[in-house]
């Protein structure tokens, strides 16, 4: 992005004119009569040529009030300003149709907007746009405008919130929110199916939207703290300019839809979104300027020709709007559009842009249009086989992570071979076509074999049970993994296929298949293909197949046979009991018969060779799956049977040791050529969790590349047609590699499309979340927050889920948190990709909260739901977990209290660093008291004389006040400090916090007690100096609490008033008392003390009651939901920024719960106790006392020599007031005397 | 002095728990566009204001969720120039409790006049009203017809009228002490204040129309 042009400096153009055309009677006018539409167009409004130029402020009046502020702008003319118009200015030139993200309109009419398509900013006329805000477009486009918010602001923050790619849910639930609302979500849709230009654009849409999330995983990578080569800056841009094309990708899809699909759907819901769109459309102010006089002759034949191409029935007004375009040049080319759009689709403006594209792609579309009607071209067949196959593995890239039926997998995988199949025999027929025999293409179709290949043996890996789950770590089934890839890999190398043909179709020009060239595949093009293979004959079959097994077996004799089914009943053994033999056997079937078919086509040797051969050993693995063999296979059968008698991990051992034994034959270059597979494979081992997988697919990969290279040596051995020289394989991977680069984004973004197509199949509620301009999430609805909490693509911060768990009971009710989960747990069942670690976490949440966030008091309501969830829902799809659970919720019900002991300050704990900072190995110091000192406590116990504070080290004081209140805050509880439970009156919980204050104001009170006991001001000027030192011990101590409590007490008005007593204090004691009351000064937010407390480390005892005002005010001064506008109105989200926030100050408490390491003195603890009480008993009345007995002790000898008490009062005044507050209050009766005197 | 630029004044808000004393001050402090209230940070409770053209900055100390520190009190007292003394017209004893807490600011700061304002918060529950405002108006009356007002800190209403008023009160205050001092005059004090006791009645019937209205 031009950073350079955010600022605002610069100034808009001035003097727009706004038409006074109305746009109703224009288009009445133009429907009538073409020609006279046009002219009346240009006669009767003359277009401005520049905004400048605008001539009168008239059509002011006629303007419709723009009431709104539209976030999006369409451009419904082309603007183009000469350079000369305004220097000054950054103006922007718009094409039609291009959509403007709207920063700020300028009163004068001018925006100012970024182009989504190419990202530049600057001003732009708001009357040559239209706002732009269609309902299914809406959460995208408010999506991207949040996302625009994130990358701006990143820059004073740190990329923390990168980490996770959180931040680009509202894009992808935006584009779902399109998909939904469209009825296009799944790519089995009638109106996907149906209409090609809906597809593509559809596809377009998504693979833009992959593109984006790769980026994000890059970022998040980086954010991470792994480096990069590429500055960060420039990522953002990226990113940005790809969100940008998403909306205008997503703006083109609806387009697309509401020309093709939207006009003539009758669905009611479809038409009901449309009809409110176009409600919505009649309620934008449209401000309609006359087609501006740009110079587009070029452009407009282009957009006049794709309308020939895409709507022939239109016909008619083409042909006018042609013929007037020649008249006026440029004029009414606008107005010919707009009428064409409003006439096919009933009001709905439709931009002239995308009609535009569909052009520039020339000569795909001419392929795909004239398709319908010549379908037997060669491209066309190459396009649907090509978008069926991609329709099979798409399916089957859903179905990976979960156990599902063996049969579905059976299926999608014999759909996706046989469709694969459809692709390589058409492909196969081009390249018969083609004289020169486009090497890379058999190259790529040769690479194709390998990938469907490949693709078998993961799907059968996948056939496995999901392992146990372990309940402790987060473990991802990981045998989905090689499926996945192997499924991309076909989607990559089929787009490499596609690619290929489609070029070489180019050079020798399309053609029609002739129907015997397609003998082998007349069976995959015709619609009822699947059901003919099922019906395949047999025998005929078998005889195809034992052909075929001879073909290749032979120079090699049995070993790879026995070989490759030895592995392949090694590889997984249960598959034969899983495997529905009847199924399978079409798709094995299939693969021979082709074979079987071809083989003895000697016509057309070249095509048949390559498929045959590696089709051959891959056939025994297939096999396999086939319990039930005919007699014929007798062989092959035992040898089965054996292998699945002994089969066990310890068998790949054995497995790997013949296949090394088979190859030895294999030239040196072929095993070159085949390195990069083996690479990749171990790769995809080295994702996996348990060292039980990797052993497994270790040993079927080692399969796989032993029977891939035994068919490259029956390839070599048994046909010298395929230019294999030594060299030159690697010069076509080389080949491959650069054409698959160059050849185009459509390979990549289809394996993507297949990523982001999960993606945005899954079920989520991630639009009913709120983030602030950090990208912090502030709110959203229990579901989206348990969504949150479960993401399986990232842990949620630790601040999140302990604020969960300390805060949950404030919005929802432990059942209702509890049957969230269980919600969670259900629908992502709908997601498979997903569902497995997502239980995970929705298990591991149930269990952190049984285990130690249980409150009995509250959450025992929910154990019977916990309970059903666990035995029934769980326990279905993890036994273990679900045992687990039952077991635990079990034992929560019979023991009361924590099940696993929480630490003092385990709960929400966020900040792991804590640990403990008291090495165990310090020494505890040793208490400072003297024998006779406690012999004179033990003396006081028995009624001895008592005891004063000046009897002991202020030290030793200060450590025993420390332990005193140290245990009482270490015992404090979350919950005590949640929505201000301490202030309750009655019932309150917060029986910690309450023992805190008063602590704290009994030992305030003690402080002053103890000066005002004694008579002789020099006396009490002593006890100051002692307390002061305690209070200065007490700093040492970190201890603030009872810091704060003594300096309230020698700060208060009863102390600081003694001018006699204070005359006696030393300088030294007043300086230290100073700069002890510096410490906790309340001014500003009491700075100096929450500074201090930054810095500490524990043990320390901070001052509660900031801790208390941070909560009250965190909890009054925010709302408790936030309001979130969406298409159905308004909802009410859970502020979750406030339950942060309290969880926040909360552990922000709990980092400083760790007991000191002192000795306790149980003499002197017993003695201070006595001494609080004593001090307590006075009740209410303490202050009062103390304040009494500080007039006695120093009486106010100022006041009186200024005003004597009571009766020198002016008249009335003082003593009425005096009176009246005997008469109302009556409680501190004597102390408003006091107050008066 | 008029001129002088940026004052700063110390209001303490007192009343007892759960009279909504912080909701009133949180939403004085913040702005409406603010979307969450952050109180542990320095400025969290500092707002600039102008006052009769006057730009003061005011610092509020809030004892909110400290209240059962009772000797905590003193501290917040000794530092304001102005109380804000809050109860919920909801509950009597949150009127009573005000008494004690204003002979506590009458003793520690020693001055009868201190600038006081009387506020009876949830004035949105009408309904649940226990404190009459004729019963206010008694208190307001004694209390050396310092003014009073209903606010609703739930509806933001009367919010900002009410430290405006304080806000005045103690620039006036500052104002007459400097007179005071200017003049070298020792008996101007007493005479100050109950001219200026004048004053404050006719604004307190003043803005209890508006109140009522």
């Amino acid at each position: 992005m031009e950073q350079a042009q955010y600022s605002s400096i610069y100034v808009a153009p001035l003097h727009i004119v706004k038409s006074t055309s109305d746009l109703t009677a224009s288009r009445s006018k133009t429907g009538s009569s073409h020609v006279e539409a046009g002219m009346h167009s240009s006669d009767q409004t003359t277009p401005p040529l520049t905004p400048h130029d605008a001539s009168e402020p008239r059509s002011k009046a006629n303007e419709p009030v723009r009431s709104t502020f539209h976030n999006y702008l369409r451009a419904f003319y082309p603007f183009h300003p000469p350079a000369s118009v305004s220097p000054s200015a950054v103006t922007l030139p718009l094409d039609a149709g291009n959509i403007i993200l709207v920063h700020s309109i300028h009163t004068n009419g001018w925006a100012d907007g970024t182009l989504l398509d190419t990202g530049a900013r600057g001003w732009l006329p708001t009357n040559y746009c239209e706002g732009y805000e269609h309902i299914p477009m809406r959460p995208l486009l408010k999506a991207l405008a949040d996302f625009w918010d994130v990358i701006r602001s990143r820059k004073d923050a740190t990329l923390a919130i990168f980490r996770d790619q959180d931040y680009m849910r509202g894009l992808i639930a935006g584009v779902r929110f399109l998909l939904e609302k469209s009825d296009c979500l799944t790519r089995d849709s009638s109106i996907v199916r149906n209409h090609g230009n809906i597809r593509r654009a559809r596809k377009a849409l998504l693979s833009d939207l992959s593109s984006l999330v790769k980026m994000a995983k890059v970022l998040q990578d980086i954010a991470s703290g792994s480096t990069s080569d590429r500055p960060v800056d420039e990522i953002f841009s990226e990113m940005l300019l790809k969100a940008f094309k998403i909306v205008t990708r997503g703006v083109k899809f609806l387009d697309v839809w509401n020309e093709d699909a939207g006009a003539n759907r009758d669905i009611e819901s479809v038409s009901a979104i449309l009809d409110r769109a176009r409600s919505h459309d009649r309620s934008t102010p449209l401000t309609f300027a006359p087609a501006p006089p740009v110079n587009l002759k070029e452009e407009s034949f282009y957009a006049d020709q794709s309308i020939a191409a895409t709507q022939r029935e239109f016909r008619l007004s083409k042909e006018s709007c042609k013929s007037r375009h020649r008249e006026s040049p440029g004029h009414d080319r606008c107005y010919s559009q707009r009428e064409a759009s409003y006439s096919t689709l009933a009001g709905r403006p439709i931009s002239v842009y995308s009609k535009r594209t569909s052009v520039s792609h020339r000569m795909t579309s001419g392929g795909y249009t004239i398709g319908p009607k010549n379908s037997k071209l060669a491209s066309e067949r190459l396009r649907s086989s090509h978008d069926t196959f991609l329709g099979c593995l798409g399916t089957f890239l859903g179905l990976h992570m979960q156990s599902r039926s063996s049969s579905e997998l059976l299926l999608t995988t014999q759909h996706s071979v046989k469709s694969c199949r459809e692709l390589l025999t058409l492909i196969e027929v081009v390249l018969d076509h083609d004289m020169r025999r486009a090497e890379n293409l058999a190259e790529a179709k040769d690479a194709m074999y390998d990938n469907i290949t490949e693709l078998v043996h993961a799907a059968r890996e996948a056939f496995r049970p999901l392992p146990s789950a372990d309940e402790d770590m987060l473990f991802i089934p990981d045998e989905g993994k090689r499926l996945v890839n192997a499924a991309r890999d076909c989607v990559r190398g089929a787009g490499e296929c596609v690619a290929m043909t489609r070029s070489v179709l180019e050079r020798i020009g399309d053609f029609e298949p002739e129907a015997n060239e397609l003998r082998s595949s007349v069976v995959t093009i015709g619609s009822p293909r699947s059901s003919r293979h099922i019906d395949m004959d047999n025998e005929r079959s078998h005889a195809g197949f034992e052909e075929a097994q001879s073909i290749p077996v032979e120079p090699e004799d049995q070993s790879i046979a026995d070989e490759t089914e030895e592995q392949s009943a090694a590889d997984d053994p249960r598959d034969h009991s899983i495997a529905d033999g009847t199924e399978e056997r079409p798709t094995t079937n299939e693969m021979e018969e082709e074979s079987s078919v071809n083989g003895p086509e000697q016509d057309l040797p070249p095509r048949l060779v390559i498929p045959e051969t590696i089709i051959s050993p891959a056939s025994p693995l297939l096999l396999s799956f086939d319990a039930s063999l005919p007699k014929s296979y007798s062989i092959f059968h035992t040898i089965t049977a054996d292998s699945v008698a002994n089969a066990s991990p310890v068998s790949t051992e054995s497995v790997q040791a013949p296949s090394t034994n088979g190859t030895p034959t294999i030239p040196e270059n072929e095993l070159a050529t085949f390195e990069p597979i083996i690479y990749a494979s171990s790769q995809i081992h080295s994702d996996g969790c348990s060292a039980r997988a990797i052993v497994n697919s270790t040993g079927s990969s080692g399969t796989y590349v032993s029977s891939g290279r035994d068919s490259e040596v029956s390839v070599d051995s048994q046909n010298s047609t395929r230019a294999t020289s030594p060299g030159a394989l690697s010069q076509h991977l080389e080949a491959d590699v650069l054409e698959n680069q160059l050849s185009d984004s459509h390979t990549i973004s289809a394996e993507e499309c297949d990523e982001t197509e999960a993606k945005i199949m899954e079920k989520t509620f991630a639009h009913e979340l709120m983030y602030n301009k950090e990208g912090q999430i502030i709110g959203g609805t229990l579901s989206a927050l348990i969504e949150k909490l479960t993401a399986h693509h990232s842990t949620p911060d630790a601040l999140f889920v302990s604020t969960f768990y300390l805060t949950f009971r404030l919005f929802a009710s432990p059942q209702e948190f509890a049957e969230a989960l269980a919600y969670r747990f259900t629908y992502i069942g709908e997601t498979p990709s997903v569902a497995g670690p997502v239980r995970l976490r929705v298990y591991n949440i149930f269990k952190g909260w049984l285990e130690s966030h249980w409150r009995h008091d509250c959450d025992d309501i929910a154990l019977p739901f916990i309970l059903h969830f666990a035995r029934n829902m769980l326990t279905e799809v993890l036994p273990t977990a679900g045992k687990r659970l039952v077991e635990l919720a079990e034992k929560v019900t019979d023991i009361h209290g924590p099940l696993v002991p929480r630490l003092v300050s385990s709960i929400g704990k966020t900040n792991t660093s804590i640990a403990q900072y008291v090495n165990p190995e310090t020494p505890v110091p040793a208490p400072i008291i003297s024998k006779s000192q406690l012999l004179a406590l033990k003396a006081w116990k028995t009624g001895g004389p008592n005891v004063s504070i000046l009897d002991f080290d202020p030290l030793e004081l200060a450590r025993q006040i420390t332990i005193k209140e140290s245990s009482i805050f270490c015992s404090i509880l979350p919950e005590e400090l949640l929505a201000t439970e301490w202030m309750k009156r009655s019932g309150s919980l917060a029986v910690n916090v309450r023992a805190m204050s008063t602590l704290s104001t009994d030992l305030a009170n003690l402080v002053a007690d103890s000066i005002l006991q004694l008579e002789e001001p020099k006396k009490r000027a002593v006890l100051i100096k002692q307390w002061v030192k305690i209070a200065n011990k007490c700093v040492e101590l970190k201890n603030y609490d009872s810091l704060m409590a003594m300096i309230c007490a020698l700060n208060s008005s009863t102390i600081l008033r003694l001018k006699k007593t204070w005359e006696m204090v030393s300088q030294k004691t007043k300086a230290t008392l100073e700069d002890l009351k510096k410490i906790v000064d309340v001014s500003r937010n009491y700075v100096v003390l929450r500074q201090r407390l930054q810095n500490h480390v524990p043990p320390c005892l901070p001052f509660v009651g900031i801790y208390l005002t941070d909560l009250t005010f965190v909890d009054h001064g925010n709302q408790t939901t936030r309001q979130l506008t969406t298409e159905e109105g308004s909802i009410g989200l859970i502020n979750y920024d406030k339950h942060m926030k309290t969880a926040k100050i909360i552990s922000e408490l709990q980092r400083f719960q760790v007991p000191y390491r002192l000795t306790e003195v149980p003499e002197l603890q017993t003695w201070m106790q006595d001494q609080l009480v004593r001090v307590r008993s006075a009740g209410e009345k303490t202050f009062q006392n103390h304040y009494r007995r500080s007039l006695m002790l120093e009486p106010r000898e100022q006041m009186q020599a200024r005003t004597s008490p009571t009766g020198t009062n002016p008249p009335g005044k003082s003593s009425e007031k005096s009176f009246d507050f005997r008469s109302w209050t009556h409680t501190h009766r004597d102390k408003s005397i006091a107050t008066n005197g | 002095m008029s001129l002088q630029p940026r004052r700063e004044y110390h209001i303490v808000v007192l009343g007892a728990g759960g009279v909504g004393k912080s909701c009133l001050t949180a939403q004085f402090v913040q702005n409406v566009w603010i979307e969450s209230y952050d109180p542990t940070i320095e400025d969290s409770y500092r707002k600039q204001i102008e006052v009769d053209g006057r730009q003061c900055i005011l610092e509020i100390l809030d004892t909110a969720g400290t209240e059962q520190f009772t000797a905590m009190r003193e501290l917040y007292m000794k530092q304001g120039q102005g109380f804000l003394l809050v109860f919920s017209i909801t509950s009597m004893s949150s009127l009573q409790e005000l008494a004690e807490l204003r002979e506590q600011i009458i003793r520690i700061k020693d001055d009868e006049n201190i600038p006081l304002v009387i506020v009876g918060n949830k004035s949105d529950l009408e309904e649940d009203r226990v404190v009459s405002r004729a019963r206010a108006f008694q208190i307001s009356q004694l209390w050396g017809n310092a003014p009073y007002y209903e606010t609703s800190a739930r509806r933001r209403a009367n919010v900002d009228e009410v430290f405006i008023d304080l806000c005045r009160q103690i620039i006036r205050k500052d104002m007459h002490r400097t007179q005071v001092r200017d003049q070298e005059s020792g008996s101007g004090g007493r005479g100050g204040r109950t001219s200026r006791g004048g004053h404050r009645s006719r604004r307190v019937r003043r803005r209890d129309k508006c109140v009522i209205l």
